[in-house]
């Protein structure tokens, strides 16, 4: 099946159609922000949604799950959740961040909890309708995924009102069935999106990079005694609010609790932080991190150079979360990255 | 195993976190399976003087009452201290912030000279005896309370948070206060209330006490970008952070 030409009623429909046969999330407001939530009807599904507090990877690494059940003969069995479901509305930037993580979970150990549930996900990307205040994913190269494989369908909304819905995988195609009956997009309806994704890699850039993206590992190695660590950590209050809101953060610690039989229990992982004063404490209470300034460089370098020797290419995809989320002011990774090669 | 015997007493408090156990309801009887309750207020009508678990309420605002909690201490194997009152003096060392002549004139009036009243500079549990285990908040949560109990029933170290409120409230997908001007305690408060007030609208009051390392010299810098003072933090920490000194 080629993409479709499609009508807000008819797109309105086909998402009702699809509530009904399966389980689908996506972006709905939440107060005055935004949220991923289940869908229980079209109306709620805001296609127009900035960018969501959290990103749309805790459908596949949530909050905190259950690993596996044990007793305390040693038998245990492992959690492995299943259930198709729907992620519809994910922003170009966060596919991207989803993409990285599929790379960073198969590698070494693969994590069987998070790539059953991304294999049981049928993803859906939007093109971003409206650029949220802090965004630069255009400056970091991750404004639209026209080029990338691992997504299923593509939605962009045109000047015009109309919706591309261009099917990417096989997956994407059979969620398209309902659609059957929409004109396929003609030459013009391919120009039209292509000046949309001109107009999000030039208007997602609140902020500018001053180099290319590639250049950021480079420049983070060169300066890791930059007076600019200690000055901003001079004001982290350590709450790891950057680090919760980043769709590319994976970290998590691992925790077990027995029940009243005393016998069995559950291991739970929850989301970690690496701003977080006890983040790199080991057995016996040793913080191999213990300084503020430490930590605050930590990040920087994760995002730009560790995590960018491992996969090739930068593990900040611009959402600008952190910008919003840091209650210090401190946390973004544009003016950072700009001052150390301003004042190199 | 013999199962452990727990007594519960209760000093300055509003005994409000004792009623949280009592609520655990569904809770309760797999609780009575691994502990045998001796004494408890609000539980049971038996007293006694032999327990292993000591598990105290409430702060110490009178002298006189240092020399039973002491007592408790040299008795039990163990000793949790239940609750904001107990863990970091809670809001009992407001009283703490005022003139202690005039507080005892304005709360007790013509009697505040009777020696039955003679109030002291609050003290939470453990600057008197050494505790074992804290459980915070105000209320306490029940949940968490289950969970310390089993981990030390189990010989297990419990994992109480030590990084900050602002963790669950992102856990949760709250938007933050701080996003709309609102001042919030979050970012220097321990967590483990599941960002229960931030979750209901409220900004975060501090019952369970301050990380270990708060940013305190970020304070000014940061209000002032908010358009607030430090004084408009101080006025926010004195419920429950007068006086407060670090635990556990």
């Amino acid at each position: 099946m080629i993409a479709k030409l499609v009508s807000q009623t008819d797109l309105d429909a086909w998402v009702d159609a699809l509530i009904g046969e399966q389980t689908v999330y996506g972006p709905k407001a939440k107060g005055d922000r935004f949220s991923f939530d289940r869908l229980n009807a079209s109306k709620d599904l805001r296609l127009d949604y900035d960018v969501s507090i959290l990103p749309p990877k805790k459908y596949f690494h949530p909050q905190q799950e259950t690993l596996m059940t044990f007793n305390k003969k040693g038998e245990f069995e492992s959690v492995i959740e299943r259930d198709p479901f729907v992620l519809f509305g994910v922003h170009p930037y966060d596919f991207v961040a989803i993409a990285q993580l599929d790379k960073l979970f198969e590698m070494d150990y693969p994590d069987a909890h998070y790539l059953a549930r991304r294999e049981a996900a049928t993803v859906v990307v939007s093109d971003v309708q409206k650029a949220s205040a802090e965004v630069f994913a255009g400056a970091a190269g991750f404004a639209t995924v026209e080029h990338r494989k691992g997504y299923d369908l593509l939605i962009t909304r045109l000047d015009d009102g109309s919706y591309v819905v261009d099917p990417r995988s096989p997956k994407g195609e059979k969620l398209m069935t309902g659609l059957k009956k929409a004109p396929d997009v003609d030459a013009d309806g391919f120009r039209a999106r292509e000046a949309v994704w001109a107009r999000n890699r030039e208007q997602l850039q609140k902020h500018k990079l001053k180099m290319k993206p590639d250049e950021i590992p480079g420049l983070l190695a060169a300066n890791r005694d930059h007076p600019v660590w200690e000055e901003k950590a001079a004001l982290c209050y350590s709450c790891g609010s950057c680090n919760l809101v980043c769709p590319t953060c994976y970290c998590f610690n691992v925790e077990d609790e027995l029940n009243w039989d005393m016998e069995t229990g559950r291991r739970t992982r929850t989301w970690d932080g690496c701003m977080l004063t006890h983040f790199a404490t080991v057995a016996g209470d040793h913080n191999f991190r213990p300084k503020r300034a430490a930590r605050y460089r930590h990040r920087y370098f994760r995002k730009g150079q560790y995590v960018h020797d491992m996969i090739g290419e930068l593990s900040c995809v611009g959402c600008g979360r952190c910008i919003t989320a840091c209650t210090a002011n401190i946390a973004n990774p544009a003016e950072i990255f700009n001052r150390l090669l301003e004042e190199k | 195993m013999s199962k452990p015997k727990v007594a519960i007493f209760d000093f300055a408090c509003c005994e409000g976190c004792q009623l949280q156990i009592v609520n655990m309801e569904e809770e309760l009887l797999d609780l009575l399976t691994v502990i045998d309750p001796v004494q408890w207020r609000e539980g049971m009508s038996d007293q006694s003087d032999e327990y292993d678990i000591a598990i105290i309420e409430g702060s110490i605002t009178r002298e006189e009452d240092e020399e039973p909690l002491k007592l408790i201490r040299q008795r039990a194997k163990i000793l949790i201290a239940l609750g904001a009152c107990a863990t970091i003096g809670g809001i009992n060392k407001l009283k703490d912030a005022f003139d202690l002549d005039d507080v005892k004139k304005t709360v007790y009036g013509e009697a505040a000279g009777m020696p039955h009243l003679a109030t002291a500079p609050v003290k939470a549990v453990h600057e008197v005896v050494k505790v074992d285990y804290d459980v915070h908040g105000c209320p306490i949560d029940g949940k968490e309370f289950s969970y310390i109990l089993r981990c030390l029933l189990a010989g297990r170290k419990p994992a109480i948070p030590r990084y900050p409120v602002c963790v669950e409230c992102k856990l949760r997908e709250n938007a933050c206060c701080y996003e709309f001007g609102k001042l919030c305690l979050g970012p220097i408060i321990r967590a483990g209330c599941g960002a229960l007030c931030p979750s209901n609208g409220f900004h975060c009051f501090g019952c369970r006490g301050y990380v270990e390392d708060p940013n305190v010299n970020a304070a000014k810098e940061v209000m002032e970008q908010y358009g607030k003072t430090v004084e408009d933090l101080r006025e926010k920490m004195q419920l429950f952070g007068t006086r407060q000194e670090f635990t556990l």
